[in-house]
């Protein structure tokens, strides 16, 4: 790791200001991934901004919204008592994730922009289309278990790694950037981009660009939600596979339904058919099944992870039985 | 004696350990230590054409860059402890994806891995072959390593299988796996004249000192190396050989005219030291219909490198666990483009993953229970040390409840959970080397012992201050225990589970002598109560000697040694045998029945480890060793790419070993009965005995669970759906 500089700024403005005329800058939040990526020399950067202590920590709930400060961290966001009442997925996916450790460090904007834990991605020893464009991707033709079976391109085939992101994916939440020309809001599904030809490309964060907010909408079915996480080991390891659902009945028949799937695509994974297979529906298992099948309709497993194509479905069959309290 | 030997007495390290007074070999301070940091190749296969360290060398803070264009040539050490079979940085060969190929030296850590990163190296590559899979038409039998045969033969065994009642035939593999002690490998060499200091991250520093002295035998004059390891962060068989970083550190440091400092990175230590081959194993068993085995043949076959072909992960279970009149073992190896391997934590596990599955698989063809099948096939001529093994079944079997388990799969179900009892032998096989302790009681009637052991985070501090205290009669706080520096008298490398068969007969002995030497000083001693008393009289407990049947006619042993006016000094030096040590794992899993994720929710096991000699460090092998068993089963996989045969998942995020989470509360039992054969006051060695079963162990829960009979670990969910 090359030596940089390091500035702590003291609100969102100058952060922005101060990224944006400092070549090669970053942010920095709790450094849980930066600092890995910079040691294993997978991201060199010459000056970090600190954006810790820009007063944007907070959690409110009001009528409308949960409104997650960008800075908080990701410990407060899984405690807190209207978090875990009225958004219970949230606080699960955040409670499934890392360490007690890590959550006490790491921020929720560095969390949605983590990077794939791809292992040719953070070896500088590899290829990847990825961190170097153009070099190729060892994944497709080599170990591609971790990898994904939706969204995929030919140039890169890893799995956006972060349980929260797919949490707010399915919750609909909205991300809030500050940028040198400005605020902007875009919806979570639009943050993470498919990698197509430009897999270096991952967000549609301009260069610059403070996360200062994250906002979900109160709704009924947030309410009842759950995060259900499969992983090698009981914890402090990311998905194989994990489901966020969020499920309104009224009666057996499905009011609304929000689905979102992480370790199957190459952004947290939401396919609207999928609801819409459900949506109006009796929650019924062949119904769960049919909406199982239409998941997977445009897969593209390799060799490694072609057991993700039953195990999703399975999966998601899963939570919603329980969440529907099927037997 | 007193007592102590056998009680579970707490760490007496474990003060220093949690607060940071113990100093691991990378801790010490060294005035002017240069830092180390080394390049390591990215083909697998080839040859170096162009190595140009300049933008290195114009580093900042860089002394200087060493290559095989100009460091000294080396001689490459036999092939034990040395297992690598050669040198980097000699020639411009590459054999394996992250070998080293320059080493950069600077002020500090921070500079020499910058600088690392600047050296620019061009090779012409080869393409390599990194599985089995790929070559296993290539297998063939290896010479002998070590002095042990690839080949066994006993009776007849491909003929009475053909005719066998039964017939078992199945295929079981693993992959690499990694040893990754929390503590990386590290050295500092310190070069003073012709003298070699080395801190180093050793599990034998007698063996580290040989292998070094080897590299340097064209030297003129010979150096003179003294190896130091107080503590260890973990060894697991990983730092018992001696690897080329520790060679090469010395020749840099030897170049530079500076000490060096050497820590390998975590991905490092995934190629520039050693490993467990990936195996695959071939198990024919034949047995009657009342579950007598008649024939065994088993053939495995492991990853070996272009450079060497070293078993380590040896089938010698297959051979003496069970009774079985035709055996044919053999073991066959494969040249890979990879690092070489090295032994690791319980070399057996592989050896048993086959054999103890397959006997499951028996069990059932046959509808005989696996106990009961494992006690008709007992192995009678074991020698004496087999004992207690019936007792260890018998005791596991009771605490587990096994006597209620339903043989049916699938039969046990509790809500959405498929629940499997499954248990499986262990076995290990213990070393015992020549080892010689030296203990000094001082006038202050405080004793030091030493000898070039080492602890290895087992407790070797702990048992050897018990058992110095017990055999003096001193309180433990008055024993000190100096280890892991060939500056004292030398001893067994800490590998092996041997540490305890070598080193605790010497110290022992060193012991008695010590206490007899004093008592005869006091009884000798006009000054003292005890004069005239008959030596075999006098009892000695907690620093005092006292009359027996009259106690307060007693003294000291500070009073008598510095009336004496110095201080009394002996040697211990016995030779113990190797043997087996054996046990019974018993384990119950839940597996998720839609989306076959596995749990391990209950582990019991038994041991006969011949007297034990403190509760709470052998309590803590099994727990390891089970925590282990369970990576094996479920988790531990090395991932290298079959394309360029570079490991992918070089770190503990993605090299999976168990969690806290997954390894439930262990319930050790042991049998604990003195066994006279073993001159280490009737212990056996232990450590690596547990977890050797645990792997079939759990599959063949998984199978009760569920019916699906699993032959390849890791055990994860998909294999499962
Ligand atoms: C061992 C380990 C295990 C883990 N397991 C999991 C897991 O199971 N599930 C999971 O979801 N995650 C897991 N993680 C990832 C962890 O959640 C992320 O590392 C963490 O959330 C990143 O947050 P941070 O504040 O530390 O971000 P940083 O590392 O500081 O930053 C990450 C990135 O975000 C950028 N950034 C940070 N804040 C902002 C902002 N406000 N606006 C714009 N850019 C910003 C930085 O420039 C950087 O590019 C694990 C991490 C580790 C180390
Ligand atoms: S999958 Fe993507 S991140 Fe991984 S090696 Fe290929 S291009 Fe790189």
């Amino acid at each position: 790791m090359r030596n940089f500089g390091y500035t702590v700024a003291r609100n969102p403005a100058d952060a922005v200001r101060f990224a944006a005329g400092t070549p090669n800058s970053t942010f920095v939040a709790g450094g849980t991934d930066l600092l890995n990526l910079m040691r294993d020399g997978a991201e060199a950067h010459d000056h970090l901004v600190d954006v810790n202590r820009l007063g944007l920590d907070g959690i409110a709930l009001d009528g409308a919204a949960l409104r997650i400060g960008a800075l908080a961290r990701m410990r407060q966001v899984a405690e807190h008592r209207e978090v875990r009442r009225e958004f219970p997925v949230l606080s699960q996916a955040l409670l499934a994730s890392a360490s007690p450790q890590v959550r006490n460090m790491a921020a929720i904007g560095g969390n949605l922009l983590q990077r794939t834990r791809c292992g040719y991605f953070r070896d500088p020893g590899s290829p990847c289309n990825k961190r170097v464009p153009g070099s190729g991707c060892p994944a497709i033709d080599g170990y591609n278990r971790g990898h994904a079976i939706l969204g995929g391109s030919d140039h890169c085939i890893a799995t956006h790694p972060s349980d929260l992101a797919v949490a707010l994916t399915a919750l609909d939440a909205t991300v809030h950037l500050l940028g040198p020309d400005g605020t902007r809001a875009i919806p979570i599904t639009e943050l993470h981009l498919l990698p197509g030809a430009t897999p270096h490309r991952e967000t549609a964060r301009r260069r610059g660009e403070l996360i200062t907010r994250v906002d979900v909408p109160r709704t009924g079915a947030a309410a009842r939600s759950r995060y259900l996480k499969l992983r090698d080991r009981a914890t402090f390891e990311f998905a194989v596979v994990s489901v966020a659902a969020a499920l309104r009945l009224d009666g057996r028949t499905v009011r609304d339904v929000r689905l979102a799937f992480g370790g199957v695509g190459t952004r947290p994974w939401r396919d609207s058919r999928v609801e819409a297979a459900l949506r109006g529906r009796s929650l019924t298992h062949p119904a769960i099944e049919a909406a199982g099948r239409v998941l997977v309709r445009d897969a593209e497993p390799r060799e490694g992870n072609v057991f993700k194509v039953e195990l999703v479905q399975r999966a998601l069959a899963s939570v919603l039985a329980e969440l529907g309290g099927l037997r | 004696m007193t007592g102590l030997v056998g009680r579970g007495v707490e760490r007496v390290d474990g003060r220093a350990k949690v607060t940071g007074a113990a100093r691991y070999a990378a801790d010490n301070e060294v005035s002017g230590v240069l830092h180390g940091a080394l390049v390591s190749s990215t083909v697998a296969r080839g040859e170096i054409t162009e190595l140009d360290p300049s933008a290195a060398l114009a580093s900042p803070g860089v002394v200087a860059v060493y290559t095989h264009q100009n460091l000294p040539r080396l001689t490459v050490p036999p092939d034990f402890p040395y297992p690598k079979s050669f040198v980097p940085l000699q020639d411009a060969r590459i054999h394996h994806n992250g070998q080293p190929v320059a080493y950069v030296v600077a002020e500090t850590l921070e500079q020499a891995q910058e600088a690392a990163t600047l050296v620019r190296v061009r090779y012409r590559a080869e393409r390599p072959t990194a599985h089995l899979v790929d070559a296993l038409d290539e297998a063939f039998l290896p010479d002998e390593f070590r002095g042990r045969p690839n080949e066994h033969v006993r009776g007849d065994a491909a003929a009475t299988l053909d005719q066998a009642e039964v017939r078992i035939e199945r295929e079981y593999t693993s992959p690499t796996q990694h040893h990754n002690p929390i503590e990386p490998h590290t050295t500092t060499a310190v070069w003073n004249g012709n003298s070699l200091v080395l801190h180093e991250s050793a599990q034998g520093v007698v063996l580290a000192r040989k292998i070094v002295a080897d590299a340097f035998a064209a030297f003129d004059p010979r150096p003179d190396v003294r190896v130091v390891s107080r503590y260890l962060g973990g060894g697991f068989g990983a730092k018992g050989p001696t690897w080329p970083h520790t060679l090469l550190t010395a020749a840099v440091a030897r170049q530079a005219r500076r000490p060096v400092r050497l820590v390998l990175t975590r991905a490092q230590m995934f190629t520039m030291t050693g490993h467990r081959a990936e195996y695959r194993r071939s198990l024919r068993l034949g047995a009657t219909r009342t579950g007598r085995l008649t024939a065994v043949v088993d053939t495995s076959t492991a990853q070996l490198s272009r450079t060497e072909h070293s078993i380590f992960n040896s089938s010698d279970s297959t051979l003496h666990l069970y009774a079985c009149p035709n055996v044919h073992v053999r073991q066959l190896g494969v040249r890979l483009d990879l690092p070489t391997s090295s032994y690791m934590r319980s070399p057996e596990t592989t050896a048993h993953f086959g054999l103890e599955t397959a006997m499951d698989e028996l069990s059932y063809e046959v509808g005989i229970d696996p106990v009961e099948l494992r006690v008709r096939n007992l192995n009678p001529r074991l020698p004496y040390r087999g004992k207690h093994l019936l007792e260890c079944y018998r005791l596991a079997g009771r605490a587990f409840g096994w006597a209620r388990r339903d043989p049916r799969p699938g039969s046990m179900c509790e809500g959405e959970e498929h629940v499997g009892w499954g248990m499986a032998t262990e076995l290990h096989t213990y070393n015992a080397n020549a080892s010689t302790a030296e203990l000094v009681v001082g006038m202050d009637g405080r004793a030091t012992l030493r000898t070039a052991s080492q602890d290895i985070g087992t407790g070797t501090y702990t048992v050897v201050t018990q058992v110095v205290a017990d055999g003096l009669g001193l309180p433990l706080d008055h024993v000190t225990t100096l280890l892991g520096d060939t500056a004292f008298p030398a001893a067994s490398i800490s590998a092996g589970s041997s540490t305890i068969p070598s080193v605790i007969g010497p110290v022992s002995q060193a012991a008695r002598g010590a206490r007899d030497a004093v008592v005869a000083i006091a009884v000798a001693d006009p000054r003292s109560p005890l004069h005239g008393v008959p030596a075999g009289d006098v009892v000695t407990e907690h620093g005092y000697l006292f009359a027996r049947g009259d106690r307060d006619r007693r003294d000291t042993y500070r009073a008598v040694l510095s009336r004496h006016g110095r201080p009394v000094e002996l040697t211990g030096s016995t030779r113990n045998t190797p043997g087996h040590t054996f046990g019974a794992v018993f384990v119950e899993v839940r597996v998720r029945r839609r989306l076959g994720s596995v749990r391990v929710s209950r582990v019991v096991a038994a041991y006969d480890p011949g007297r034990v000699l403190n509760h709470r460090t052998a309590r803590g092998q099994v727990i390891g060793g089970v925590a282990w068993g369970i990576g094996f089963a479920l988790m531990e996989h090395t991932v290298v790419d079959p394309n360029t045969a570079r490991v992918v998942n070089p770190n503990l995020s993605t090299y999976l070993v168990p969690v806290c989470a997954d390894v439930p509360p262990v319930e050790a039992i042991f049998v604990d009965r003195p066994d006279p054969s073993s001159n280490a006051l009737d212990a056996r060695g232990f450590g690596e005995t547990p977890g050797t079963g645990v792997p079939a162990a759990i599959g063949n829960a998984i199978f009760h669970a569920t019916g699906r009979r699993l032959r390849d670990v890791p055990f994860t969910q998909d294999r499962l759906l």
